[in-house]
């Protein structure tokens, strides 16, 4: 089922929207960190690396095949400053399953602007999308990541200790997972 | 990887490469329904059967990542075929290995399968120089999870409905093993012979 949704997405205090040319500077503030990059698969990004990241997701904003992704930029409703990225990928068309994203510059860390973004993927992939399952995925020792999977209500399905490597070391990684049994419940209390 | 010693015996059991023959015994179990439920490539027919075989005659030896060694599992004595045992290399870099079987129903709960994984466990991590070993299975096939505790794996991740396994909704459990975690249990060695002294 090909999906392209309106834009941008609203929630109380954020706007998700494409990114556009005039998010370089905004990007590279959060992607060009060593601290941002430590548990994601890129090393920090140069300035010229985040244009042509940005180049790609201006046309990552709908699903059409499998493998296909939505990369969101957030920006703050009442001043409108990039916070961070959230996305979502379609990883299987036979079986509906999706898998959530996210980045957040660590200036912004704290307020739940995480929590609030990725609850908006949630709507999309469970409701327009019609998704059976979203997984996430994270480092064991990304503490604040997997916290925030648990705050949306995500199940720990996976604890897989050095069963590849990452940067050079044994990795240690976390699934979690949410149904969508599961989140009409949270949805409909 | 070379050098590898075949067969290999277990107390009750020989693993050894299978053969042509054997045929009509893989047919025996391999084609009843309470195997059937749990095998990713379904081998109902003879047909079928035929050409798993000839797939497991080929897997004798690990070369390169992503090959596999298929071993049959063969009673001493009577020489029956009871089951099968393979070990997958499924990655160099991070040393990752994977264990999968079957097993006659009628001869299961005999300790046979206990023994065949241990022999591979053993060859993994000895002789493959294997790092982590995991196993696959699903969430309803509860003699394999048994098996997996009794071996010591770790229960490492539980899938709930994240794929379409023979027509609907599966829960895949993972369990595996570190090279680390194995050897401290791991049969003694024998001291080596030493003249006697005084």
């Amino acid at each position: 089922m090909a999906l392209h949704p309106d834009f941008p997405l609203q929630t109380e205090r954020l706007r998700l929207r494409p990114f556009t040319r005039g998010d370089v500077d905004g990007v590279f503030a959060y992607r060009g960190r060593e601290d941002v990059a430590r548990y994601l698969f890129d090393p920090p990004l140069s300035r010229d690396e985040c244009a042509l990241a940005i180049q790609q997701r201006a046309t990552q904003t709908g699903f059409f095949e499998e493998g296909d992704r939505i990369v969101l930029a957030v920006e703050t409703a009442h001043d409108g400053k990039l916070v961070g990225e959230v996305s979502l990928i379609w990883r299987s068309v036979e079986a509906r399953q999706g898998e959530l994203g996210w980045i957040f510059h660590p200036d912004h860390h704290g307020r739940g602007y995480a929590t609030e973004a990725t609850n908006a993927l949630l709507d999309l992939g469970f409701g327009p999308a019609d998704m059976h399952r979203i997984f996430a995925r994270c480092d064991a020792r990304n503490e604040p990541s997997w916290r925030l999977m648990e705050r949306l209500g995500m199940r720990r399905e996976a604890h897989f200790r050095e069963h590849g490597l990452f940067k050079g070391l044994w990795d240690e990684e976390f699934y979690y997972a949410i149904l969508r049994d599961e989140w009409l419940s949270l949805r409909h209390v | 990887m070379s050098s590898l010693r075949l067969p290999i015996e277990t107390d009750h059991l020989v693993l050894r490469p299978f053969e042509r023959g054997d045929l009509d015994a893989v047919r025996r179990y391999h084609t009843l329904s309470s195997v059937q439920r749990y095998v990713e490539r379904p081998t109902r027919y003879e047909e079928d059967v035929a050409a798993a075989l000839a797939v497991m005659r080929s897997q004798v030896e690990l070369h390169r990542p992503g090959e596999t060694l298929t071993l049959a599992m063969v009673r001493r004595g009577d020489a029956l075929l009871v089951g099968h045992v393979s070990l997958k290399w499924s990655d160099a870099t991070a040393g990752q290995g994977e264990l999968r079987f079957a097993i006659d129903p009628a001869q299961s709960g005999k300790g046979y399968l206990t023994q065949a994984l241990t022999a591979m466990i053993d060859l993994a991590f000895d002789h493959f120089r294997i790092h982590r070993l995991m196993v696959r299975c699903d969430g309803r096939s509860h003699h394999s999870i048994k098996l997996m505790q009794k071996l010591g794996m770790r229960l490492e991740a539980h899938y709930r409905e994240h794929a379409l396994f023979q027509g609907e909704w599966d829960e895949e459990l993972h369990f595996a093993m570190l090279d680390r975690e194995w050897r401290p249990t791991a049969k003694v060695q024998d001291l080596p012979m030493r003249v006697r002294v005084a």
